[in-house]
């Protein structure tokens, strides 16, 4: 049956649209009181994530292993005391002459890290006079540009952010720990203490203000260096950098794209 | 109108029910997603700013210049140059807020950490074996640790 346009009809549709029109603003209010439980923001101010790009960079053979760069992180971050909690750590390659007549170049890897590093390193357990060389490489969150662990988040609490950096979002993460098990750079851990994943942020609450993140600020031999590529000086140490070693990451053949790069970095490294 | 309640019952109830949970659904959206969602991707855009927020603990290398210029100039012109005043001296931010807080005395752990030899360590790097170099004396009375190349 065919519907009549009578003045009852006509009335009827225009109250409905009206009605309809004036919950939009309702709606709004309600829900700019709903988000004030959500919203806490206390940023310093005139920090623009899009105008940034972070690098770190390594060169190895400017590590001393002092492990200051472990104590100090340990102190900024509030990362709990133990054996497994580090968002940066140094670990000590030790490679073995080869057998006599093996027709080998190297002869056994060992890696330790005892503690992370934190205190520094023991006397090496291997005599020196079976060491074919031996390095210290410090560890940290490799940036990666296709971070497996923001992939494998079932809900959104990692990301990577416009100026490079991949946090964790502690009001989302649910301490599911997919996170840690898909980093290949065993860069994550949960802490204790919040339940929720934790690694490496850049130090994102200095780098926002203008100071270097403590593992760079404690660097005695400038073995870590930092810099912004969009806001680059002339004599920049990441340009530097560049200039002066050929850099490389860690397990290219994962495709996560690092933005850590290392300098001077031996193929025994994973 | 009419139609729709020509067709069978059950789908009648289905259509309904479907109706309901897109509507539950549209509403739940519209309220609880975070006003910066999506402000830089899929993420909510305030975690930058909570993430910043926090107070650092490092006061840096300028901090110290404030008020130890002159110490902090010296250090420049000789080997420790690179060595920053923290990774001696310890976290400075308590003390750089209120110069009251006394920075922590260094002990002789803290120049070993650095200094003792260790096959590991890089070849550009001086060492000591601390046994056998000169034991039972004080570093600082041989060298000065802000201009290290000097001899008191």
């Amino acid at each position: 049956m065919k519907q009549q346009f009578t003045r009852r009809n006509l009335l009827t549709t225009l109250t409905g649209v009206l009605a309809g029109l004036a919950t939009w603003p309702v709606a709004r209010t309600a829900k700019a009181a709903v988000q004030k439980f959500f919203v806490s923001t206390q940023a310093p101010g005139g920090y623009d994530p899009t105008k940034h790009k972070w690098l770190m960079a390594i060169d190895v053979d400017r590590c001393i292993g002092c492990g200051l760069c472990v104590e100090a992180c340990k102190k900024e971050n509030n990362v709990p005391e133990g054996e497994s909690y580090f968002r940066t750590w140094i670990e000590r390659y030790t490679i073995t002459k080869p057998k006599a007549g093996s027709g080998e170049t190297r002869g056994e890897v060992f890696v330790d890290s005892p503690n992370g590093g934190i205190h520094g390193f023991p006397p090496n357990t291997i005599p020196k006079d079976q060491i074919l060389k031996s390095f210290f490489v410090p560890k940290l969150c490799n940036l990666c540009q296709h971070s497996p662990c923001s992939q494998v988040c079932p809900v959104g609490a990692t990301f990577d952010t416009p100026d490079g950096a991949v946090l964790v979002d502690p009001k989302y993460c649910i301490g599911c720990g997919f996170c840690v098990q898909a980093c290949p750079y065993g860069c994550r851990f949960l802490n204790p203490i919040t339940k929720t994943a934790e690694k490496c942020s850049l130090c994102y609450h200095r780098i926002t203000r203008g100071l270097l993140p403590a593992c760079v600020e404690v660097c005695p031999g400038q073995a870590r260096i930092f810099g912004d590529l969009k806001n680059l000086s002339p004599d920049d140490p990441i340009q530097r950098f560049f200039e002066s070693n050929k850099a490389q990451s860690l397990k290219p053949h994962l495709g996560t794209g690092p933005r850590v790069l290392y300098a001077e970095l031996d193929k025994e490294v994973r | 109108m009419r139609r729709l309640f020509k067709l069978p019952p059950q789908i009648v109830r289905l259509v309904l029910l479907t109706i309901g949970i897109v509507t539950v659904y549209c509403t739940a959206r519209f309220f609880l997603t975070p006003p910066t969602f999506a402000q830089y991707g899929w993420f909510r855009g305030d975690a930058l700013a909570e993430i910043a927020a926090r107070e650092p603990v490092h006061a840096g290398k300028k901090a110290c210049d404030e008020c130890h210029s002159e110490e902090y100039q010296k250090v420049a012109k000789f080997e420790h140059k690179t060595v920053s005043c923290e990774a001696c001296h310890g976290v400075g931010k308590p003390h750089a807020d209120n110069p009251d807080t006394p920075i922590a005395k260094l002990a002789f752990s803290r120049c070993v950490r650095c200094h003792e030899a260790d096959p590991s360590r890089p070849k550009w790097l001086k060492q000591i074996n601390s046994r056998n170099h000169y034991t039972g004396q004080r570093c600082t009375e041989c060298h000065i640790p802000h201009q290290p190349n000097e001899v008191p």
